[in-house]
């Protein structure tokens, strides 16, 4: 590629477009109410501030900047291993990843928040999504197979 | 052997402390013989103190531990051996032994007897540091440390309200004396700038101080020995003290803890012997205190209650002889001082344990009215218990004899001295007629409760009595259940001789009783010698006083023809006293209601406390609480309405409201 | 200050006003009420306008190639960010994250950071978010739930972040023109501001991080006018000078191991007896 001298106005284009990522990824984190997308939005903010570091180590013409954005790498990976074994156990209990359904200490005597009733009542239909009814049903093949003690659907431990 | 002791003297408090813990630690192993610690660590004190006697010739200092030592700044925990501590060691220790021994026999089976012997073993701890002291400030330590085993040991039945009410009545009541001793302590650091003994006990020091410090140190260490020693007008807690164990009553309420007032006193002899007129206000206090004290002992039906008022009455002798030592006679006085209270220690525990046997036999009755003629039956309590009677009444040749012919002594030698300082004479005159007087009545109610008690026809205590409380039986289990189902237990029914456990330390009492007097009275001079090596009191003056005759002589008369009424009265069953009390009934209901003190007390002090409080209560409640709640109520207001609707619970909106403020201070930043 | 669409800063307030809007239009609703055509429309216009007026900002690269790329990852990428936060399927927000992922490894590239690139696009989209997709596809079968069509708060949130965005820019872009007054080459450019405002906190903060003394007193390993060996520079950097930080996160990575290991171990289901509702299984 070819070299061109790295001016404080082109670290101000990665400036800017970190910067633009960040507020993104803001919106997206206190917006979404998915706790997966929340997660996603905290790694956009990452990748903004890594821009900003990558510009900053060009600028300069060290290495800082890459050593730290690998830091953040790190973290985040460490964050997104964390958010989604929590996500998974937060879904065990509720069996939604709704972050809403997680009000639990809240001041007493305050009004709910909008509840599913009133949210399914404004919201566009859900469409419909084939379930297992819709799976194909295979020829029985030889000797029937055993039944679990449980359906498939409940978690075994 | 005797010098080691002296260096180790901590021996002393430290070993009954050693029993009280270990008894209070391992008391529910060793279940019933959870008093051998705290006897055996007394014992072992009782044995070091004796060997400590020996020495108390040549006063030593000894510095046990330093408490503090900072660059400029030490603290050390002195002790001293002179004579008057050798004394009070000795007489405290031994008779805390007899008494923990007697104990053991009176206390068996109370479900709170390790309790019991872990507290008296803290008392011994106390009562033996506050004698070794060498300072203001460590003897005030351990004057607190005897007032909180005293309320504790009061208060032992704490089930019972009497018994609670009784504790704190006498842990109050000496709160009003300890002000007087602090405020004493206070006086004397920012006149002396020291509280030790040797510094502050120079009578050169002394003198030089201003008359009204004199006269103030004097008379504020007084008020503080008004409350421990139950004077005028601060007794009224001793009396009710006597709710707690009969063993108690003989060792702390008689024979100990009680003369600690006299006791510190006696140890500023060279401040009060300064201020004449303190000394004349001691010797007034107490020569009233005796007098009225035995006028109530008169009429009261309860044994206990009449040994309590005896013992008053006794303390009120041992500051009339305090109180005499003016002038030329101050050494003197406090010789005869110590010496009653080192006698009466022996005949009064002797007199509060016998009377404890018997209530133990009697099912814990001690109403006089309810049992008689028990010498048959009892036959050790009875004669030892005669002892004790005769040695209070001073009959020659008993122990009591000779402390209150030494007491008379200086107080008619007082009366010679008085003119000298300026002293009106007809005051000690007054209080020598007084004294007389009331060794006649001490005389007279103590032949009283002694012939009650165990002479005219046998009777023993049955709820059938007319005095018998209401539901006796059953309250008798619920209150002394213990010491009384013990003593079926053991197939021992109401109305016998004590077991030996108990009649030993009455017998060994009698005998010092008896011989004490003798021994170490005027006859030997030990006594005097002993305390004259006491730095403080070799300072003081002694003037020979000539004997004479007639005081012994008018002393003896009076308690002899107490004693000689009492029988006519009482051993003979007359139906006069009756009369007596029907004829001048005014007289008698003043004696027997106490003179309406506590009445007076709770009118003048316990009423308006009360009305206070309940105003502080009201005012507390609705006028400070009130505001309290108004200044509440607006950020309460506030949070409702603005506030907690935030907390929500949910995490985004946290977040949210965190971004929008970081976003506000930012663009603050930015463009400002 | 005349108000034209030639002043930059004009064009950032307006840049950011307009992608407020169009990123609150493009939310889901409050309650999940089902979007307009209209509402999308003008959602759409407004964010591209807004991603316009900011591209505007930009100072276009010398050579043609880094002009083009530039403009062209940029773009991508913050499109594909606004995209990802409004989509109401996280299957397609996760994808949408993939190509943020690979927009921004073009910008790495292009600012000379070519493992980091690699790294980026192999750890992010190669690990990360197939463990995304994974946990949704396990979580969500049901495919899009109310939840997601709905959102928490969409005015003040795009205000929020909008003003923070709003204040960044404002606060870069004042560097910009303090720099071009300064008529310096490559760095110093603010002494003069640093003159004019010694006490002011953002820019001390900001004078420090474009000057040189934020060089942490080591030489200059890539030159700006040449390429070196890019893996082998960085890596001599980072076990020489960032030692302990890479001790650290090798440390952190275990951490973490160790507290996923210690959350999603399984323990007695807790899910409410109403939701399950086993279906029989066709064999």
């Amino acid at each position: 590629m070819p070299a061109e001298v790295f001016s404080f106005d082109l670290l101000l284009n990665y400036l800017l477009v970190g910067a633009a990522l960040l507020a993104l990824g803001m919106v997206g984190f206190l917006a979404r109410r998915n706790m997966i997308v929340m997660f996603l939005s905290a790694e956009l903010m990452l990748q903004g501030t890594a821009l900003t570091l990558v510009g900053f180590g060009r600028y300069h013409g060290n290495w800082t900047g890459q050593v730290l954005t690998i830091i953040i790498l790190t973290v985040a990976a460490c964050e997104a291993a964390i958010a989604l074994a929590l996500i998974l156990v937060l879904f065990n209990r509720k069996a939604a990843l709704d972050v809403t359904l997680w009000d639990a200490v809240r001041e007493p005597e305050l009004p709910e928040p909008p509840g599913p009733a009133e949210e399914a009542a404004e919201a566009e239909p859900l469409e419909v999504v084939p379930g297992p009814e819709s799976y194909p049903r295979l020829t029985p093949a030889g000797q029937e197979p055993a039944h679990p003690a449980s359906a498939w659907t409940v978690r075994r431990d | 052997m005797s010098e080691y002791l002296v260096q180790h003297c901590w021996l002393v408090p430290v070993l009954p402390l050693l029993g009280a813990v270990l008894t209070a630690v391992t008391g529910r192993f060793l279940g019933k013989w959870a008093h051998l610690p705290v006897v055996l660590g007394t014992g072992l004190a009782c044995l070091v103190s004796l060997i400590l006697l020996g020495s108390a010739d040549h006063p030593s200092t000894v510095n046990v531990y330093d408490w503090l030592n900072l660059t400029d700044m030490h603290v050390s925990i002195l002790f001293r051996i002179d004579g008057l501590t050798a004394m009070m060691l000795g007489m405290v220790t031994f008779v805390a032994t007899l008494v923990a021994v007697f104990a053991a026999g009176y206390m068996a089976g109370d479900p709170g007897y390790a309790r019991f012997f872990a507290l008296v073993g803290l008392f011994v701890f106390s009562m033996t540091g506050l004698v070794l002291s060498s300072n203001f400030v460590l003897t005030y330590a351990f004057w607190e440390g005897v007032g909180v085993c005293s309320y504790l040991l009061v208060g032992f039945w704490h089930s019972k309200h009497s018994a609670a009410d009784a504790a704190k009545k006498a842990f109050l009541v000496n709160r009003v004396g300890d002000v007087g001793f602090a405020l004493a302590i206070f006086w004397m650091w920012s006149v002396f700038g020291t509280l030790d003994y040797d510094t502050v006990l120079d009578p050169n020091r002394v003198g030089a101080l201003k008359e009204s410090a004199q006269f103030w140190i004097a008379f504020l260490l007084f008020w503080a020995a008004t409350a421990k020693s139950a004077q005028i007008p601060l007794y009224v807690w001793l009396p009710d003290a006597m709710e707690g164990p009969t063993p108690v009553s003989a060792l702390i309420h008689a024979a100990t803890m009680v003369t600690a007032g006299v006791y510190l006193v006696a140890r500023s002899s060279t401040l009060m012997a300064a201020a004449p007129a303190v000394q004349l206000i001691v010797c007034a206090i107490g020569c009233l205190t005796a007098l009225i004290a035995a006028l109530i002992g008169l009429t009261q039906t309860d044994l206990k209650r009449v040994l309590a008022y005896s013992t008053v009455s006794q303390l009120g002798y041992m500051f009339m002889a305090l109180g005499s030592g003016i002038g030329p006679v101050a050494r003197l006085a406090v010789i005869a001082g110590m010496f009653h209270l080192f006698t009466h220690a022996f005949f009064k525990a002797l007199l509060f344990l016998g009377s404890g046997s018997v209530m133990h036999s009697m099912g814990h009755v001690i109403d006089m009215r309810r049992f008689s003629g028990l010498r048959q039956r009892m036959p050790i309590t009875c004669w030892t218990f005669a002892i004790g009677g005769l040695a209070l009444s001073g009959i020659w040749p008993l122990a009591g004899f000779f402390s209150k012919d030494e007491v008379l002594i200086a107080i008619a030698s007082a009366s010679h001295a008085a003119h000298d300082v300026g002293l009106p004479e007809w005051t000690y005159q007054l209080i020598f007629v007084t004294a007389l007087i009331t060794a006649g009545l001490t005389a007279f109610y103590t032949g009283r409760a002694f012939f009650l008690t165990f002479f005219g026809p046998e009777k023993l205590p049955s709820p059938n009595d007319p005095e018998a409380e209401p539901g006796e039986q059953l309250a008798h289990h619920d209150h002394h259940g213990h010491a009384h189902d013990h003593a079926h237990d053991h197939g021992h029914a109401i109305g016998h001789e004590s077991p030996p456990i108990m009649t030993v330390p009455l017998i060994i009492l009698a005998v010092c009783s008896v011989g004490v007097g003798m021994v170490f009275g005027p006859w030997s001079g030990s006594f005097e010698e002993l305390l004259a090596s006491t730095p403080s009191l070799s300072a003081l003056s002694m003037e020979h006083v000539e004997h004479s005759w007639l005081v012994p002589i008018l002393g003896t008369l009076m308690g002899v023809g107490g004693l000689g009424l009492s029988y006519v009265l009482y051993g003979l069953r007359s139906p006069v006293p009756g009369i007596l009390a029907t004829r001048l009934k005014p007289l008698y209901l003043a004696s027997y209601r106490k003179f309406w003190v506590d009445e007076v007390y709770k009118a003048l002090f316990v009423m308006p406390t009360i009305i206070l409080g309940d105003i502080a209560a009201f005012l507390d409640m609705y006028l400070v609480d009130g505001l309290v709640r108004l200044v509440a109520s607006v950020p309460k207001a506030v949070g409702t309405r603005f506030f907690a609707p935030l907390q929500n619970g949910l995490v985004q909106s946290y977040a949210a409201i965190t971004a929008f403020s970081l976003a506000v201070l930012f663009l603050i930043l930015v463009l400002w | 200050m005349t108000v034209s669409l030639a002043d930059p800063m004009f064009r950032a307030i307006v840049g950011v006003v307009l992608g407020a809007l169009g990123t609150f239009l493009l939310l889901p609703h409050r309650l999940g009420a089902a979007p307009t055509w209209a509402r999308s429309l003008s959602g759409v216009l407004l964010s591209v306008l807004s991603i316009a007026f900011l591209a505007s900002l930009w100072q276009v690269p010398a050579s043609a190639f880094n002009a083009i790329f530039f403009f062209a990852f940029a773009a991508a990428a913050i499109t594909a960010s606004v995209l990802m936060i409004t989509s109401r399927d996280p299957v397609h927000s996760a994808l949408w994250f993939a190509a943020v992922v690979l927009a921004t490894s073009g910008l790495f590239l292009l600012a000379g950071a070519s493992f980091l690139a690699a790294g980026t696009v192999i750890v992010y989209a190669g690990a990360i978010i197939v463990t995304f997709l994974f946990v949704i596809m396990l979580a969500q079968q049901q495919g899009r739930a109310v939840y997601d069509r709905a959102a928490r708060a969409p005015l003040l949130t795009a205000v929020t972040c909008f003003l923070i965005l709003g204040g960044l820019v404002y606060s870069l872009l004042s560097l910009k023109v303090e720099h071009a007054e300064a008529g310096h080459g490559l760095v110093r450019p603010i002494d003069r501001v640093a003159i004019e405002h010694p006490t002011s906190p953002n820019r001390q903060v900001l004078n420090r991080s474009v000057s040189p003394t934020a060089r942490l007193n080591e030489p200059a390993r890539v030159s700006p006018t040449e390429t070196v060996p890019e893996v082998a520079g960085l890596g001599a950097s980072l076990f020489t000078d960032h030692l302990i930080s890479v001790e650290v996160a090798g440390f952190l990575l275990f951490v973490a191991l160790v507290a996923c290991l210690a959350i999603a171990t399984p323990k007695p289901p807790k899910r409410p007896a109403v939701n399950i509702t086993p279906t029989e299984v066709p064999i």
